[in-house]
């Protein structure tokens, strides 16, 4: 299962120890907000994450985050344990101004391959040893690297189509004799849940090969949220990423950051609102994906669908009560929530009371329609397998890691809101197949509406003289130059995170989002290579991946 | 071409009686107005399932309202869909292979249309609507309704895409699959029938089987051999193509499959040849397993109708609630499992009948 450790590597690794296994590697120090960080040498990468993985159990890549500046380019390693999410360690790559390469750490964690070529695609900094250094969120075409310093953001973007890489010409060009078949599955296709490309080879009906292609909807989040302030303008933002009713789970990863980043507090009423909001946006997310994944495996606007949608709109309903949007919330605020909950407040209980009293019913409705049907077991059961130790390599989170036996889930691990306080269980499956992640989805319903009606409860009781939904925020928010930080929340899809770097203005220096679904729509070839082409399809259903905050 | 026990005088002698024609004349016009009229009566039923019907069914399967603000009941819909259908632009992909292109979706209504024309359907007044009776009924109506095959697979190859090839090759795969283990069972009925003609098994099924309480249930073969009945069901679904086993199309995996490049004219020709085999299907059930026209109070005709359209709505009932199976399981679900079903229901029956008879 998880890495081989040393008896002694459970143990909470300060970061004198870390420095110590590191020994020479090391060549500076840096703190970052969450995490210790290590200054390695560009060509150490691989030494050093495979000794932090393998004796110190730092076997979760969270996130790679690239930037340049003035004087060099940098890469960090966001390295975090999927043991204990509270263990973290960054570790920081300059590479030069000039010339900047950097070892790719691919060989250590797969994940580092789709993030090392958003680096390069957005920043500029070429990985050594990468196994296919390409770009991946913007055209083949694209002259320069947006988020380096020295693009020049008027230069005209020629990109005609003849230039543009044809996605019929690999085909066209294919040996009339190989016993393969070449088929793009999207970007337009029924089952690609957005514009997803998928590049597959078939022998049959069986995949040989397949490479998802995205990008079709990258729509430069992190730019316009280092072009816009801390305080207010960035806030709406996080709604558009996972746009699939998880806003507000987006919301707090942004708010779990800079509140950290800022020292604010947030007051506890204001809290256990956003946990109960935030558990109202999984369960609707978690109906679309129920609904969505019964589309690729029934094919057709079928009942289940219809019955999850409607089941969805009701928490839809409470939503748009608590926050006057259905779609884009912008709910939260730094240091709270922007208005307490609907009045009157009763009828807002009774109507969220009424739909935790129906769950069980509609739940039961979807256990009897799907999990029990036996052509649906047939169909999931033993397709599409994610190993947990595969799993883990490509950074996989949220029920796709649930699903495949890892315990882990930033809300228990790495406590933030009001989860504390509550009571409620981790939901996994040990059966790393399709059927396993919709059983996960199915449970953590549940687990979602206990939490919502413990925070009604507590709610309800509040003394009236004791509603504080904003703690005291300065207007404008100024965070110490060259402050970093890196906070990640459980989002309806996984671990989201959020990396940002101040540099003593109003706006963030860098603002990097670490998307969920991104790491783990990498997992698809690995669950998809030899199975049937509905299988792949199937499982790319059951990763519930929202395209929106793949390529933001 | 009269068997042994047909009684009843077929439709179009009944024309040509009535318009007073005789001989080669008479039958060539008999049987022109008779398939003319059996013809549009089953494409009237295909443009009210269609555009209609098939949405209400499955909104009231999946808790919706579907159609309902053009004419009574959103009735009207069908003339407008009928309108929006037909003045959409007929888009040829390059590269189409011309001449099948074309007759795909022509061959696929087709095929059904024939299938009617031997199938028994009751009387209606002084009418007996069956256009035609010959002794190998069953295997005719067999064959017609295996043509549709061909037309998928012409669809398939000749859209120079690959989803509908990948369609087109389902299509065959599933066809070969399960017509066997589908005609394998129909002879099941034979056994009992000892006719292949379809009046003969009609009348067969007329003699009552036993009777609780005054009422009297009748010898439908649905209630002689359930088994077959259940085996010649799913069978028949797989060899209609409707959920579960709607691999051909399998929209999410291969969006359209076969009909993927396929519009306007076009696609609505094999729409209609797939709601044409849906009800087609439901002829054949009818008159294999249900006693045909048969039924109490009503006129045959009326019951025949009400069959192929309780049938229908057991597709759409699947199509709600079920998921569709992979290919290979589909395959392994005919060669492993149907087909030896089939012919165990098969020889268990011919001992049975012979041992009885």
């Amino acid at each position: 299962m998880s890495v081989e450790l040393p008896a002694d590597a459970d143990a909470v690794q300060t970061p004198a120890e870390v420095a110590d296994l590191l020994g020479d590697l090391v060549i500076g120090r840096e703190e970052h907000l969450n995490a210790p960080g290590f200054v390695i040498k560009p060509n150490s990468v691989v030494d050093a994450l495979r000794r932090l993985r393998d004796q110190a159990g730092f076997d979760h890549l969270s996130c790679v985050t690239a930037q340049e500046y003035e004087d060099r380019y940098e890469s960090i390693y966001h390295l975090t344990s999927y043991d204990d999410r509270t263990q973290e360690v960054s570790i920081v790559v300059p590479a030069d101004k000039e010339n900047p390469v950097s070892q790719s750490a691919n060989e250590v964690f797969r994940t580092a391959d789709w993030h090392e070529r958003e680096a390069y695609d957005l920043i500029g900094i070429e990985y050594d040893d990468h196994p296919d250094l390409r770009r991946i969120l913007l055209p083949e075409t694209w002259q320069g690297h947006p988020l380096g310093q020295s693009y020049d953001q008027d230069q005209p973007q020629v990109v005609p189509l003849r230039e543009h890489q044809n996605p019929l010409l690999e085909d066209q060009t294919a040996d009339n004799d190989s016993e393969t078949m070449y088929l793009n599955i999207g970007p337009h296709h029924p089952a690609t849940h957005g514009v997803l490309h998928i590049k597959t080879v078939l022998d049959g009906e069986q995949v040989v090969d397949l490479e998802p292609d995205i990008g079709y909807l990258h729509r430069c989040e992190e730019q316009m949220c280092q072009n816009s302030t801390y305080r207010y303008q960035i806030m709406p933002y996080p709604d558009r990423w996972d746009y699939i009713s998880a806003g507000l789970l987006n919301e707090w990863a942004y708010a779990r950051t800079a509140e950290e980043l800022a020292d604010i507090e947030v007051p506890e009423y204001a809290q256990i609102i956003r946990t109960m909001g935030a558990e109202l946006c999984r369960m609707a997310a978690h109906f679309l994906a129920l609904g969505t994944f019964a589309l690729d495996i029934y094919g057709d606007f079928t009942a289940l669908f219809m019955y999850s949608i409607r089941d969805r709109e009701k928490v839809q309903n409470i939503l748009e009560e608590l926050t006057g949007q259905r779609l884009m919330f912008n709910y939260f605020r730094l240091g709270g929530v922007v208005w307490d909950l609907p009045e009157p407040r009763e009828d807002f209980f009774e109507m969220t009371r009424d739909f935790l009293e129906d769950l069980p019913t509609a739940l039961e409705e979807y256990h009897d329609m799907m999990t029990s049907n036996e052509i649906l077991q047939v169909r999931t059961v033993d397709t599409g397998v994610l190993p947990p130790e595969v799993a883990k390599s490509y950074g996989a989170t949220g029920p796709v890691a649930r699903g495949s036996g890892i315990d882990y889930d930033v809300r228990r691990d790495d406590p933030y809101g009001y989860y504390e306080n509550l009571d409620w269980d981790v939901v996994t499956e040990d059966g790393c197949d399709n059927f396993s992640r919709l059983l996960v989805r199915m449970r953590e319903v549940e687990e979602s509406a206990k939490i919502v009606e413990q925070c009604i409860d507590l709610l309800e009781d509040w003394p009236e003289d004791e509603r504080n939904i904003q703690s005291n925020v300065p207007r404008t928010i100024k965070p110490d130059d060259d402050t970093e930080i890196y906070k990640a929340v459980e989002g309806a899809k996984g671990e989201l995170g959020i990396y940002i770097r101040s540099d003593g203005t109003e706006e963030p220096g860098r603002f990097k989002i670490r998307s969920p679904c991104f790491s783990n729509l990498q997992t698809l070839p690995e669950m998809s290579n030899g199975e049937y082409v509905p299988d792949a399809i199937a499982s790319l259903g059951s990763l519930d991946i929202v395209l929106g905050e793949v390529d933001r | 071409m009269a068997g042994v026990l047909q009684g009843e005088v077929l439709l179009p002698e009944q024309i040509a009686d009535l318009l007073g024609l005789e001989g080669a004349l008479g039958a060539a016009v008999g049987a022109l107005i008779g398939a003319f009229v059996v013809g549009n009566v089953m494409l009237a039923f295909t443009g009210v399932a269609g555009p209609w019907a098939k949405r209400k069914i499955t909104a009231a399967f999946t808790d919706r309202i579907a159609v309902d603000r053009i004419g009574p009941f959103g009735l009207f819909i069908i003339v407008a869909d009928s309108v929006r259908l037909l003045s959409k632009e007929l888009i040829i992909p390059d590269g189409a292979d011309r001449p099948s292109y074309d007759l795909a979706p022509l061959i696929l209504p087709a095929s059904a249309m024939l299938g009617f024309a031997v199938i028994p359907m009751g009387s209606l007044g002084p009418l007996n609507i069956q256009l035609a009776d010959p002794e190998a009924g069953l295997a005719l109506v067999f064959a017609f309704a295996s043509i549709a095959s061909v037309s998928l697979v012409m669809g398939g190859y000749a859209s120079n895409n690959k989803y509908s090839l990948m369609g087109g090759l389902r299509a065959v795969a599933q066809n070969i699959a399960y017509e066997i283990p589908l005609v394998v069972t129909a002879m099941s009925v034979v056994v009992f029938t000892g006719s292949l003609q379809l009046s003969t098994i009609v009348a067969e099924q007329s003699t009552t089987l036993f009777s609780i309480a005054g009422v009297s249930i009748p010898a439908w073969f649905a209630f002689v051999n359930p088994f077959a009945f259940v085996l010649f069901l799913v069978a028949n679904m797989a060899e209609i193509g409707r959920n579960p086993f709607d691999i051909p199309e399998a929209p999410t995996e291969i969006v359209a499959g076969y009909q993927t490049e396929y519009s306007s004219v076009y696609f609505v020709l094999f729409y209609l040849g797939e709601f044409l085999h849906v009800f087609l299907g439901g002829a054949i059930m009818a008159t294999i397993f249900l006693g045909g026209p048969a039924g109490p109070v009503l006129p045959g005709f009326v019951w025949f109708v009400i069959k192929i359209w309780a049938f229908f709505l057991f597709t759409q009932w699947c199509r709600s609630a079920l998921p569709r199976v992979r290919i290979d399981q589909l395959i392994e679900i005919g060669w492993k499992g149907m087909l030896v079903l089939s012919f165990a229901n098969l020889v268990l029956t011919a001992i049975i009948v012979g041992v009885i008879a």
